[in-house]
């Protein structure tokens, strides 16, 4: 028997989104307050160019953390667009050129789904395996590029498994080849050093509800080269380089320069706090018979840990962790059973992959909620492995 | 995945597997049987101990999601102390309904249904002879 409603609710679902910094929920309620900002900030009158300064303030934010240049940064809607932007984007742009595209299966699928709607369209994508670690050979990356390929894709910190990939050598290894290098840094920005002032990326992803931000609000970097263009995918305004126009979300905009403020101040302070955390967690994990931890050990960002374990379903373990709030193997797919396409790639087999729980932390977790998680985990294990057949059980008390 | 998928019989019966475990082999009128499917790996072993043609003890082992580890726990209280008939009329329709299971996982729960039916099947056979027997069925679903 296991007691579902022992305790408070423990967030573990960082990676998935965070708690609202309270400054930054403080900022947000005052620029949509009546004395606050709330003017258009494309309009030409006193209140508009208010709204105006406080959104190029907010750029200014988000460059400091980004260290670039704020007119290379435009607000979108969040990841997902920025990833669509940038990737098809620059495809069509560049269509003229050639239509060969890389990126990886392992990618987060506002990636993959892109490169997939755009190989309906013609293109031709080459996608690079990762090793078992997750992490991309940058001598396959160097082999795959081809006269007519005109962008790569490859995201900084995996949203399954935090691995890391050295972005910095996949860029290098672009620009000698005269490609453009797109890359998804959703889970790394605001909460890992991304110097664009030394990073050799064209296009960069993110967004603000990862690092205590608010939804619905983020950015695309887009170098300032003179090969770095892309062709807008909506139509209707001039705003943001005529590359997303619509009235801009003043409010969210303001939330977004407060976080990007924020983890500028503290993202060094909070990564050796996350890595404590990390180190505590799996230290209280690691003994459990038949766990495996997911994804690169060394080259992976210590917000999140991601295990598997031996005959246990995913789903039922996920349900025996209550109130613990974690990510499953079974992505978004627990009524189809169908197992994680990322820990598949990595060589897992799928009732590994559909027994994989991400947990994933940040700025507002305690010590406290990774031993309720260790303890939780623990008794879930045990609970299922009480109701699971033995493998070759085929006779009664077998 | 945003609604609830569990309704509280579903968390109770999950939470309180009664008929969970084994029977011994050992005794002369304990049959058992099994059915999975071959796309989830998903497995519902059954083990029933008759006394003159009762169901006196029912225990399972479910390797599944919530849904199934639920209906395989209410199904076999439900059978206890019933005829071995029981097991030929059993249908997981009212279970669909009791714990409900979304429809794309009705599949899960007609696996529960196929195993129900291999463990009737399994019967006659050992109490024919001294020796426990075993049934199995396999479902794509």
């Amino acid at each position: 028997m296991i007691d579902m409603k022992a305790g408070e609710p423990v967030y573990l679902d960082y990676a998935a989104t965070t708690p609202t910094d309270p400054a930054v929920a403080e900022a947000i309620c005052r620029s949509m307050s009546e004395t606050g900002s709330f003017a258009n900030p494309a309009s030409n009158h006193f209140a508009g160019r208010a709204s105006h300064e406080l959104v190029e303030r907010a750029r200014r934010q988000l460059a400091d953390l980004l260290r670039t240049d704020p007119r290379t940064l435009i607000f979108t809607s969040g990841a997902t667009e920025s990833d669509n932007l940038a990737i098809a984007g620059a495809a069509h742009f560049r269509a003229h050129r050639g239509r060969h595209l890389i990126t990886m299966p392992t990618e987060h699928k506002a990636v993959t789904d892109t490169f997939a709607a755009l190989e309906r369209q013609g293109y031709e994508v080459t996608w690079l395996s990762p090793d078992r670690d997750g992490l991309l050979a940058v001598g396959d990356l160097e082999a795959a590029i081809r006269e007519d390929t005109q962008l790569v894709s490859v995201m900084h910190v995996n949203n399954e498994t935090g691995v890391i990939q050295d972005i910095h050598e996949i860029g290098e290894c672009c620009r000698r080849r005269g490609v453009l290098f797109h890359c998804d840094a959703a889970q790394s920005a605001g909460k890992l050093p991304v110097d664009l002032s030394v990073l050799p990326v064209d296009l960069l992803s993110l967004t603000a509800h990862k690092f205590c931000g608010p939804k619905g609000i983020g950015a695309l970097y887009l170098a300032d080269r003179a090969d770095c263009h892309l062709q807008p995918l909506m139509h209707g305004g001039g705003q943001e380089r005529r590359l997303r126009p619509g009235t801009l979300a003043v409010h969210q905009i303001v939330g977004f320069g407060v976080a990007a403020a924020i983890a500028s101040a503290r993202h060094a302070e909070d990564f050796v706090r996350l890595k404590t955390l990390n180190e505590r967690l799996w230290r209280g994990l690691r003994e459990i018979p038949g766990i495996l931890r997911n994804g690169s050990t060394t080259k992976s960002f210590p917000g999140i840990l991601n295990v598997s374990i031996e005959d246990i379903e995913g789903e039922s373990l996920m349900l025996a962790l209550e109130p613990v709030c974690v990510a499953s193997g079974s992505a978004c797919n627990a009524q189809s059973g169908e197992s994680s396409y990322v820990l598949r790639a990595l060589g897992l087999d799928d009732r590994l992959a559909q027994s994989a729980i991400r947990f994933s932390f940040g700025r507002f977790t305690r010590e406290s909620d990774i031993d309720t998680a260790i303890e939780r985990y623990s008794a879930a294990v045990h609970h299922l492995r009480a109701i699971v057949p033995a493998k070759s059980a085929k006779r009664v008390g077998a | 995945m945003s609604a609830n998928p569990y309704n509280d019989a579903v968390r109770r019966h999950f939470a309180n597997p009664l008929h969970a475990g084994d029977l011994r082999a050992s005794y002369a009128d304990t049959v058992s049987a099994e059915a999975s499917g071959s796309d989830t790996g998903f497995r519902v072993v059954l083990a029933a101990e008759l006394d003159g043609g009762i169901l006196r003890r029912l225990r399972y082992r479910v390797f599944g999601c919530p849904h199934l580890i639920a209906a395989t726990e209410v199904s076999c209280s439900r059978l206890e102390g019933r005829t071995a008939e029981a097991l030929q009329e059993f249908s997981v329709a009212p279970l669909m309904e009791l714990l409900d299971v979304p429809v794309t996982k009705a599949g899960r729960l007609l696996m529960l249904e196929d195993a129900v039916r291999a463990l009737a099947q399994a019967i006659p056979t050992a109490n024919r002879g001294g020796e426990p027997s075993g049934a199995a069925m396999d479902r794509r679903d």
